[in-house]
Parts: structure tokens; C-alpha cells; sequence
């Protein structure tokens, strides 16, 4: 259980549901604020490799920003970093890419014009070994190889619905378009999965279907954050339950040593004998 | 997902627009309809000596066309491309005029003052923010101008000089242009070739073969009925090779690198663009660029073709807003993310024949912009209905 974080291996050669002791990625002390208004205040964070922590609060409680400030999107005024315990910095979205961090944001992100290629390596095209004499963003894209990774990642998440990675985004449904924005975040050889929102617009069959796929992303190691409002799936899928309220951290819990209804009142009203986090 | 479903006439349409040839489809119908409807009424149209005019008169408004793609692409757009045609054109002239600057030099110089205003458009909308429409039109304005600045009182320079005269006079010899079509044409089978038994190698989803040779078979048909169509008049105009090579270059440019990629990425979504680390700000700026740089050769190639730089040819006329709608007319969407630079020549084409069908049948000048009216609308609305399609999720 000990091993070197490092060697540790990420896809299904990494031993199944086995968690770090120590954290994968940990965030100390973060504060953002956007004009008047502080949206975090010195919040921290951790997650491990092999588990699903999942992040809820109420709306405005500082999840999204916490979120976006791990991708890199926002910069945080304040906060140290942790990578392994390693640290690091991350000022934007090439920093968290970098570091192996990945982000599904609940609007996806999605190009509607482009193909499913396209949008899975958006921003990271393979391009044809041989025209290194011309500056990275004009050498010819590697489009067959760019299929075939693009093939691989949606064999490894079984989306089995999708018919042809050529085919362009905007057509297809909704839980398509959130399994290829999994399988972009997976496909990019990271380590930490931040998923917002992954199941807010889906029905029953599909929500399931992206369930599946978060227990699949932890099973084959990866550090998986996710936000949520509905309860059961986070029951459900999580391994610990990080909450915030008003811009700060309440607590964590352990998911199999709590329920539902304590969630719902740390969320709500903080904890007793609490504070700090008072309203 | 709903297999079952009947298509009404639209899914079907929007489909054939998905695939790889199916954007052209549209502005080649266009352009098939109305050579037969004047090839039918007026049988000086489909000759060969007309043929060339056609192609000849076309080269500037698809020169910019070409130009005001890129722009497109990202959802903006770019109203001072004709104007900033004059400016690098004037310029041109007077330093060769008065100047005695070499030719080749002064076209170089007048392109990088094309790169460098369109530029300084592009840091305006991509750094301060104002909208594309906005700067523009600005530079729509003040870059006429300028032009009338630089042009002086008597509002037109003659252009004598040898090179640039050159490149709308100079045609290829015969051979030379065959040889050119039957390289062109094998390039074209070997590439396709090539990438369907590469993608069978890798167990990637095929072309039908009915499509690839289809494919094929038609550029070949295309490539050498144009060819022997010029070769029977003058032969192949210099700038005609010129055009297609530029428009090959950019074509490949946007459809085949990252950059281009991006163009497509931010016009389709920018935000999305912004979050995978895209820099939106630099690819707008160089998207500007282009045009500018595109805009110069137009200007250039005016110059060329009427042997004079005037005020009214640039400024004063229809050329931006045939510009624009050759691009409309070739597929580009107004609304971004969508479009090619072929499909602009194809636009232009479309554009030229009209006018050039017009003209030869005598009709009025009213008659003529009532009809581009008629097209550009036309054009519109297909873009307006096949996005329609695809932005909505259901």
C-alpha cells in the first residue's frame, strides 16, 4: 500500500480500487476573489489516487471556482499546490494539462462543428513525425492516428452508441456528448479527473451509463473529483465527501461512515459549535 | 439513435452537408445551373474566350473571398478588405510611379502594409475587444482615405510596370498546363489512395470505393476539361495557378494544422477553445493577418488586371460586398465555425458568371444587383437552415 506514488501506473494495469495512502494532488489555503466578492476562502482540498472524492455545497459555496482553479481556468490569489506532495504551480490550463489534471466542465466544452476526433485531441493534435522545420502549430495533423487514440479512448470507456468518431458532435445526444468529454479528459494521459456536473442533464439510463464510467476511471487509478447536487449518485459513487459552505471548507467525510441527511445539514447549515464558518 | 425516424428533407439535406464533398455540392450546383441556364440563352457564354474573361475577372473578388474566410471562420468579419486592397494597391503604384521602386519589391512592400493594417485591426478586436464589425467598418472609412491620400488629386495611377503587369497577362504554354493538370490530378489519386490503405491498415472506418474513385474521376474530369477549355483560347492564365496555389496553401492551412484547427475550434466555440489552452487573442490577431496579406495580393492583382490603381475600382464599387458574398455564396457560415476557402473560389465563380451571364445577355445594372440580391439571400438561408439543425440539442 505504500508504494512510490510515482510508479504507480494509471489504465487497467494499475491494481483495481487500491488508494493511495498519501494524496495524489492536495491544495492548501486557496482564495479567490472576483471583485468585491470572495468566492473561496482558504479552502483546502485533497484527493488520492483510486478514489472519488466527491465536492457538494450549496450553490455559491465556491465548488466551480475550487474546480476551475484546479484546471488552471482561474488563478488563485492565494494557495499552495501539491503534486505528490511535490510542489507545483498552476496559473492555466497548459499547467494543470501538464500535470496531468483534467477537467469536464458541465457545459462540456465541446466543439459542435468539429468531429469526435477532433474534439478529443482539441487543443493537443498529433501532428506527422517529419516537419519539425515548421513551428508546432503548422505541421500537418496526424488525422489517422489521431482516430485510432480517438477509437481507443471510446472502447475504453464503452460508449457503445457512437457510431463513427467522424461524426460530428453536434449531432449527437447528450449522454454521448459527456462520454466524450470523460473520454477527452482520459484520453489526455492524465492522473486527476475533476468532473462537474457530470449527470445534471441526463436521464436515467444515461446517468447510469456515466456512473459506470466514473467507477471505471477509478478502478484503473486515476484521482477523480466530483461535483454533484444529487446525493444518491454521489452515495453511490464516491469514496469521501469533501463539503463547502460559504466559500469555505465544513468538513470531509469518510462516504461509508456518513448519510445522506448529515451531508444535507453540513451543507446547509455548517457545523454545530463551528465558528469560523458561521453565516 | 432514432433509426426509425423519418427524415424529412432537411435532416437529409443537413446530411449530405456532413460529409467531406457534401459542402461543396450546394455552390457547385449553383454554379452548374446558371453556366447552363446562359449557356442556353446566350451561346457566347461557354466559349472558351469567355471562359477565360470569366476566370480573369473573378481572380480579385476570389482572392479576397479567400481572405475574408479565415475571418469567418472565427465568427468575425472584416468589412476594410477592399479598402485595404486600394491602400496596398495605391501604394504600389506610387512607389513604382514615383518612386521607381522596383516591381516585385513594391508588391512585397504593399503586402506587408496589407499584413500590418489588417493586423492592427485584429489587435483592436482581440485585445480591446471591440467587435469586429466595429473596427472595420473604421477601417472601412479611414482606409479609403487613406487610399484617396496616397492616390493624390488626380485619383488614378496608371501601372506600366512589366511584373506586375505580368501576372494577369502571362500564360502558361500549352504543354506546360497539361502537364500541370495530369500532375495535379495524379497527386490528388495517389494522396487518396495512399490514405485509404494507410486507414485499412489501422482498422479505421473506409470511404466507399464508388466514393474515392468517384472522387477521383471528377477532379481529373474537371481539372482537364478546364485546362482544355483555356488551352483552346490562350492557355492557362498565370494567375489562375497562382490563385489555386494560394487557396491550396491556406486550404491546407485550415483544414489540415493545428492552426487551423483552432480557427475552426473558436468559431465553433471559443470558450471551449479558451479552456484546452488555445490562444484566442493570437489566433484571432493572425486570422486578421491573413486577410490582410490576402487582401494585398487582391489588391495587386487589381492593379494588374485594369492597369490602373483608381479609387472606384476598390473603394467605391460592389467589390467587398462581393467578397463577402462570394464566400456566403460558397458555403461559409457568417455565424463561424464553418466554411472553406475552395468553397470561396467556388463563391466568386458563382458571383462572376452571374455578373458576366448578365452582362452578356444586356441586362441592366438594376437587373444585375436585384439578381446577386436573389443569390446572396439564397445562400444565406441554406447556411441559416443547415445550422439550425446542428445547434440544437435534442
Amino acid at each position: 500500500m505504500t508504494t512510490s506514488s510515482e510508479n504507480q501506473k494509471v489504465g487497467p494495469g494499475a491494481p483495481p480500487h487500491s488508494p493511495q495512502l498519501t494524496p495524489h494532488l492536495r491544495v492548501s489555503g486557496i482564495r479567490k476573489r472576483f471583485g468585491g466578492v470572495e468566492a473561496l476562502r482558504g479552502v483546502d482540498f485533497d484527493v488520492r489516487r483510486g478514489e472519488v472524492v466527491a465536492l457538494v455545497g450549496d450553490n455559491g459555496a465556491g465548488k466551480s471556482t475550487l474546480m476551475k482553479i484546479l484546471a488552471g481556468a482561474h488563478h488563485a490569489d492565494e494557495g499552495q499546490f501539491f503534486l505528490d506532495e511535490q510542489s507545483v504551480s498552476i496559473s492555466s490550463p497548459h499547467d494543470a494539462t501538464d500535470l496531468g489534471i483534467q477537467i469536464v466542465y458541465q457545459d462540456l466544452a465541446l466543439c459542435e462543428n468539429l468531429d469526435v476526433a477532433a474534439n478529443l485531441f482539441l487543443g493537443a493534435e498529433p501532428t506527422r513525425p517529419g516537419w519539425q522545420f515548421l513551428p508546432k502549430f503548422l505541421r500537418p495533423i496526424d488525422e489517422m492516428r489521431m482516430e485510432k487514440k480517438a477509437l481507443e479512448a471510446i472502447d475504453q470507456l464503452r460508449v457503445r452508441t457512437l457510431q463513427s468518431v467522424r461524426a460530428k458532435v453536434g449531432g449527437l445526444s447528450g449522454g454521448q456528448r459527456q462520454a466524450i468529454a470523460i473520454a477527452r479528459a482520459v484520453g489526455a494521459e492524465s492522473t486527476v479527473v475533476l468532473l462537474d456536473e457530470p449527470t445534471a442533464a441526463l436521464g436515467v439510463a444515461q446517468t447510469r451509463q456515466v456512473l459506470d464510467v466514473v467507477k471505471r476511471l477509478r478502478d484503473n487509478g486515476h484521482a477523480v473529483v466530483y461535483i454533484s447536487h444529487n446525493l444518491r449518485d454521489i452515495f453511490e459513487v464516491s469514496d469521501r465527501i469533501t463539503v463547502l459552505r460559504h466559500s469555505a471548507n465544513v468538513a470531509t467525510y469518510d462516504t461509508q461512515d456518513t448519510n445522506p441527511d448529515a451531508i444535507v445539514v453540513a451543507m446547509t447549515r455548517g457545523l454545530d459549535g463551528d465558528g469560523t464558518h458561521a453565516a | 439513435m432514432q433509426p426509425d425516424v423519418q427524415l424529412s428533407f432537411s435532416d437529409r439535406f443537413r446530411q449530405l452537408r456532413e460529409t467531406r464533398f457534401g459542402t461543396f455540392a450546394p455552390v457547385l450546383l449553383a454554379l452548374a445551373a446558371i453556366w447552363i441556364y446562359f449557356g442556353i440563352t446566350e451561346p457566347a457564354f461557354l466559349s472558351p474566350r469567355n471562359f477565360y474573361f470569366l476566370f480573369m475577372q473573378s481572380a480579385v473578388v476570389g482572392t479576397l473571398a479567400v481572405g475574408i474566410t479565415i475571418v469567418l471562420l472565427l465568427g468575425d468579419i472584416d468589412l476594410s478588405v477592399a479598402a485595404t486592397s486600394g491602400v496596398c494597391a495605391a501604394l504600389m503604384a506610387v512607389l513604382i510611379a514615383m518612386a521607381g521602386v522596383p516591381g516585385p519589391l513594391a508588391c512585397l512592400i504593399a503586402i506587408a502594409l496589407g499584413i500590418f493594417l489588417a493586423t492592427l485591426q485584429g489587435l483592436l478586436v482581440a485585445y480591446v475587444g471591440i467587435p469586429s464589425f466595429v473596427v472595420t467598418l473604421a477601417g472601412l472609412l479611414g482606409f479609403q482615405g487613406l487610399m484617396l491620400k496616397i492616390l493624390g488629386t488626380q485619383g488614378a495611377i496608371n501601372m506600366r510596370d512589366p511584373f506586375v503587369r505580368g501576372i494577369t497577362t502571362i500564360t502558361l504554354p500549352a504543354a506546360l498546363g497539361w502537364g500541370l493538370a495530369a500532375a495535379c490530378v495524379l497527386a490528388f489519386a495517389l494522396a487518396s489512395f495512399r490514405r485509404q490503405t494507410q486507414r485499412r491498415a489501422l482498422g479505421l472506418e473506409l470511404e466507399a470505393n464508388s466514393t474515392l474513385y468517384g472522387q477521383v474521376i471528377f477532379f481529373a474530369v474537371l481539372a482537364f476539361a478546364a485546362v482544355a477549355t483555356l488551352n483552346s483560347y490562350r492557355g492557362i492564365p498565370l494567375l489562375v495557378v497562382l490563385l489555386i496555389g494560394l487557396t491550396a496553401l491556406l486550404g491546407w492551412v485550415t483544414t489540415s494544422t493545428p492552426f487551423g484547427r483552432s480557427l475552426f475550434a473558436v468559431g465553433g466555440n471559443a470558450e471551449s477553445a479558451r479552456r484546452v489552452g488555445m490562444n484566442v487573442k493570437h489566433i484571432r490577431v493572425a486570422a486578421f493577418g491573413i486577410v490582410g496579406m490576402m487582401a494585398a495580393i487582391g489588391g495587386i492583382v487589381g492593379a494588374s488586371r485594369y492597369a490602373s490603381v483608381s479609387f472606384n475600382a476598390f473603394a467605391g464599387g460592389p467589390l467587398l460586398l462581393e467578397a463577402i458574398g462570394a464566400a456566403v455564396i460558397g458555403g461559409t457560415s457568417l455565424f463561424g465555425g464553418r466554411g472553406s476557402v475552395w468553397n470561396a473560389i467556388l463563391g466568386a465563380l458563382v458571383i462572376g458568371s452571374l455578373g458576366n451571364g448578365l452582362d452578356l445577355s444586356g441586362a441592366s445594372a438594376a437587373d444585375k444587383l436585384m439578381f446577386s440580391g436573389a443569390i446572396l439571400l439564397l445562400a444565406v438561408a441554406i447556411d441559416a437552415i443547415s445550422r439550425s439543425g446542428t445547434s440544437q440539442t435534442r
